[in-house]
């Protein structure tokens, strides 16, 4: 069955803006787009442009936009596309800028990798005796020993040690959209990895307060994209909602959005409502509350005026009691 | 011009693992790479890496193994090495923030593998590469090292008898850069993507090996190449080893384990040799099922196949449409991991003063014949490290007493300058088809004499052919075109290699089996071939004895 394919140009040395060129592919069982791509180029134009290396799902070099929804090429059957478009449209990932054709620029993605400091800060004290050593005749080597449970977040299946780079969930993040310096969900959920790991001893526990400022952790909008896209079933808003817990159960609340956070729950505690000026002052301070002031004129021209008292709801005792459960009592 | 102490062409495992050694030295090092450093092929390692922890095992015997495994070609001085300081490489990788899955007692949990007679190779699930790649590139990055990535090196150059740096492309830019060097690595990996049906990255063009032999360092072993027994039907894709190791089956059309008759003892974990030429006589004798054969884990039960298997699960689903929980996967084997490279020591030095490599570029040769599962990604490690410290002794007595030059630079520009304007009519993308389909089905899993003949016929034609490539891509800004067109003229100089080796060798010894040969010939094949070129571009052979220090050879059996 012949199929067609409808792909990105761009390159900056000739056009001034992208186009897109149609190329019609002779299908075969199991042919994933990245084959089709790589049909297209040896055999029908060598001008094409897209990464690749391991054409099965780990080195994360070949997502793409494919029918408008960012996934990896080698990992995307052709059938199954045609059969719900008819057609394959490729496209560079978003959040990036293109260099030529479906290759993006990521040096700024990998910029906010390092900056999480990706690597283990110390190391715990019963590791030490791991050093090299060449074993002579006979000799044995006798290792640490960590309990199975102290690595059950970075074992499983789908947890961040798993994360291939591929950018995915950058490219879809609505937090980046806003904030094109918001470190976004794959250094993100890399930074999770570490402060999960028993062996980092991050003793001033300078990963939570360095991600608290401002492009960490807190300017995720929760738009739920990254866990969406994700082709390794990573869900890196789950990290990121771990480290919103851990920063404010460790009393890391200098942020605008960890005191938002805590602002909300403390409102809600004592009033069973959400006290909308007191959480806006709470979280942004005068600033804050100076900036929220255009929205809140627009709202109010509409009808929609927040209370300036607040009476404690009816069923109170039970915000409190569950309050109680969730161990929150303390935050109020 | 670029100069730097140390260049270390290569960000996977190997290369990284140098990088660190230097780097913690504090050494001026830089990396360069025709990808980013995770998107090397050695994140793709599934099932294991081996080392002796256990306390009934021993590092000795991870040595016997890996000597018999070898069909005794590998160098014992070397294996020895390999296995006795395993334990400790991977101890210090765990320390370094890799992350094994755990045992009861909570040590690194270890599973078994083809030809080693203990459970012995390390895991993460089965994605070990990708843990230990990462967890690498991330000290990488500690150490602050300077990466040059998507840069596509095209000569190493040499003065005076030593290494003085290499001609790298930078292939966003469409530029040429010259790298000066007191100390090159190239940790450039395998070849895979000389044959259809391969378990390799398409970055695996054996380039490393054919920039090496052009400068005049040999090249060793090349005729053995590894053809991996379980690599899915219809795209090669891996079904790791682990997958056997956890208790899978091999089984024919009759519904038979059929690794009963080839290897009544070690069944399907067999070293892989053995298991890709049983599976092989299983089909050419008419019990595959549609060119291939089965590879059972239902009886493993969905809990363990989520828990110790999922990447497998994923990649029957995605790329077989099969389901193993429900079904059996159809497999067969598939051109793997390149036993030969280049002849190093175990230190990683080569025939050039201030020339290094290691992992699979490299042939030191701890593999020999036939390399055990679970014993390259080890190999990547311990002689990565081994190589750093050995570039870091020589920088302290390496003199300038050599020139970098210059018209290489502008030598290689040309060259690809008049690619460009070629108007030739043959797209090196169907040469490559041609040649890898050629590959697969003349100097493969059984090799005869006169198949042979017409591969390097084949060969031959195809460098004619070559002449006349065109590229449609003129462009500077990332022309993969190019690059590529220059990849498959390093995987045609390799294919020969490869070839006139195994046509030379007339034995069979591990993966390199001859049905016109069918027996090992220690009184004449105990050694290495070593092929260069001469003058005229020919490739030559020469010998060099096989290291024999405690295991004197036994007939192979399992
Ligand atoms: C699917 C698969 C599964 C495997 N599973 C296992 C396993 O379970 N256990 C085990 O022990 N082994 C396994 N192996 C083998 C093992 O993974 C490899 O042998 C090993 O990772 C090779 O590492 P390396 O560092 O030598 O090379 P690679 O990881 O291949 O890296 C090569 C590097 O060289 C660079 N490079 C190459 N050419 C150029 C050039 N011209 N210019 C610039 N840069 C260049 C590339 O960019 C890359 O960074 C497996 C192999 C495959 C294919
Ligand atoms: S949930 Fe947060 S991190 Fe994830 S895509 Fe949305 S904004 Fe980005
Ligand atoms: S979290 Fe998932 S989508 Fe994001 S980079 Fe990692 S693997 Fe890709
Ligand atoms: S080519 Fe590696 S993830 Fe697609």
């Amino acid at each position: 069955m012949e199929f067609k394919v409808r792909a990105y140009r761009f390159n900056p040395e000739t056009d001034e803006k992208p186009y897109y060129k149609e190329y019609t592919v002779e299908d075969y069982p199991g042919m994933t787009v990245l084959n089709a791509l790589i049909k297209i180029k040896s055999e029908l134009d060598g001008t094409l442009s897209f990464r690749r290396s391991c054409r099965s799902a780990i080195c994360g070099s070949c997502a793409m936009k494919i029918n408008g929804i960012t996934k990896l090429a080698c990992k995307t059957q052709v059938s199954l596309e045609i059969d719900k478009f008819g057609i394959i449209n490729v496209e560079p990932l978003a959040n990036m800028p293109v260099i030529r054709d479906l290759i993006v620029d990521q040096e700024v993605f990998f910029d906010k990798i390092k900056a999480i400091k990706p690597y283990l800060l110390g190391q715990r004290e019963d590791a030490a005796h791991n050093i090299f050593k060449t074993l002579k005749e006979g000799e044995k080597i006798s290792q640490p020993v960590y309990d199975k449970s102290e690595f059950k977040n970075l074992t499983g299946n789908e947890d961040t040690p798993n994360c291939i780079l591929c950018e995915c969930c950058y490219s879809e993040c609505g937090g980046v959209v806003g904030n094109k310096d918001y470190l976004g969900p794959a250094a993100l959920a890399k930074l999770y990895r570490y402060v999960e790991d028993p062996r980092d001893i991050d003793k001033n526990g300078s990963r939570l307060v360095n991600g608290s400022m401002p492009n960490g952790f807190w300017d995720c909008v929760h738009c739920q994209s990254c866990e969406q896209f994700c082709p390794k079933g990573i869900s890196p808003v789950k990290s990121i909602v771990k480290l919103h817990e851990k920063s404010i159960k460790n009393s890391i609340t200098f942020s605008s959005g960890s005191k938002h956070v805590v602002s909300i729950a403390r409102s809600i505690g004592e009033t069973g409502r959400l006290d909308e000026i007191k959480v806006a002052f709470e979280s942004g301070g005068v600033t804050g509350l100076l900036n929220d002031l255009p929205v809140a004129f627009g709202a109010g021209l509409k009808g929609k005026i927040p209370p300036l008292r607040l009476k404690l709801i009816k069923d109170m005792e039970d915000i409190r009691l569950a309050y109680k459960e969730l161990d929150l009592e303390d935050k109020l | 011009m670029l100069k730097h102490d140390v260049v270390i062409v290569g960000a996977g495992l190997a290369g990284l693992r140098a990088a660190v050694e230097l780097r913690k030295k504090g050494i001026d090092v830089v990396i360069v790479s025709k990808v980013y450093p995770t998107r090397s092929h050695s994140g793709a390692a599934q099932g294991g890496v081996n080392a002796a922890f256990d306390e009934n095992d021993s590092w000795e015997s991870h040595f016997f193994d890996t000597v018999k495994g070898s069909d005794y070609l590998g160098d014992q001085d070397a294996i020895e090495i390999l296995t006795s300081e395993a334990p400790g490489n991977i101890l210090e990788l765990q320390s370094m923030g890799v992350v094994f899955n755990r045992n009861d007692k909570g040590g690194i949990a270890q599973r078994p593998f083809g030809g080693q007679s203990f459970p012995r190779s390390c895991y993460y699930a089965d994605a070990v590469g990708h843990m230990m790649l990462h967890g690498l590139f991330d000290n990488v990055l500690k150490y602050k090292t300077k990466i040059l990535y998507e840069y596509f090196v095209t000569s190493l150059l040499t003065d005076n008898g030593k290494v003085s740096g290499v001609v790298a492309y930078d292939i966003k830019n469409g530029k040429f850069e010259g790298i000066a060097a007191k100390a090159v690595l190239f940790a450039t990996g395998g070849y895979g993507q000389v044959y259809s049906s391969n378990t390799n990255a398409l970055i695996n063009t054996g380039d490393g090996m054919a920039i090496s032999i052009n400068a005049g360092v040999p090249l060793m072993d090349m005729e053995f190449v590894q053809f991996h027994p379980t690599t899915l039907k219809s795209t090669g894709i891996l079904v790791t080893e682990g997958a056997r190791g956890e208790g899978a089956y091999l089984l024919n059309s009759l519904g038979v384990r059929f690794m009963s008759k080839y290897a009544p003892k070690a069944m399907e974990l067999a070293p892989r040799d053995v298991v890709a030429r049983a599976e092989q006589t299983e089909i050419n004798e008419g019990r595959g099922v549609d060119g291939a054969i089965l590879l059972d884990i239902r009886h493993l039960g969905k809990e363990r196949i989520m828990e110790r298997l999922p990447q497998i699960m994923q990649l029957s689903i995605d790329f077989e449409g099969v389901n193993p929980i429900h079904e059996p996967i159809p497999i067969r084997p598939g051109a793997h991991y390149s036993m030969g490279g280049i002849k190093t020591d175990y230190n990683g030095r080569t025939a050039i003063e201030g020339y290094y490599s290691a992992g699979e570029s490299a042939c030191v040769s701890v593999h020999g014949a036939n390399r055990l599962g679970g014993n390259s990604l080890l190999d990547t490690v311990v002689f990565g490290r081994r190589a750093g410290i050995d570039i870091a002794e020589y920088l302290k007595s390496a003199a300038e007493d050599r020139k970098f030059d210059e018209s290489a630079i502008k030598r290689d520009e040309e060259k690809f300058e008049q690619l460009k304007k070629s108007a030739g009519k043959e797209r090196h993308g169907l040469l490559k088809s041609e040649l890898q389909e050629e590959m697969r089905a003349n100097v493969g899993v059984f090799r005869e004499e006169n198949a042979m003949k017409k591969a390097l016929d084949k060969i031959g034609e195809l460098k004619e052919r070559a002449k006349n490539i065109g590229i449609d891509d003129k462009s500077k800004t990332f022309n993969t075109d190019i690059v590529e067109a220059f990849e498959f003229s390093n995987i045609l100089l390799i294919a020969e290699v490869i070839t006139r080796g195994a046509i030379l060798r007339k034995e069979s010894r591990g993966a390199h089996y001859r049905t016109d040969f069918p027996e090992r010939d220690d009184s004449n094949w105990l050694k290495h071939t070593l092929a260069t070129l001469d003058g005229k571009g020919n490739i030559k052979f020469d010998f060099s004895e096989v290291a024999i220090t405690k295991f004197k050879p036994q007939p192979r059996t399992y």
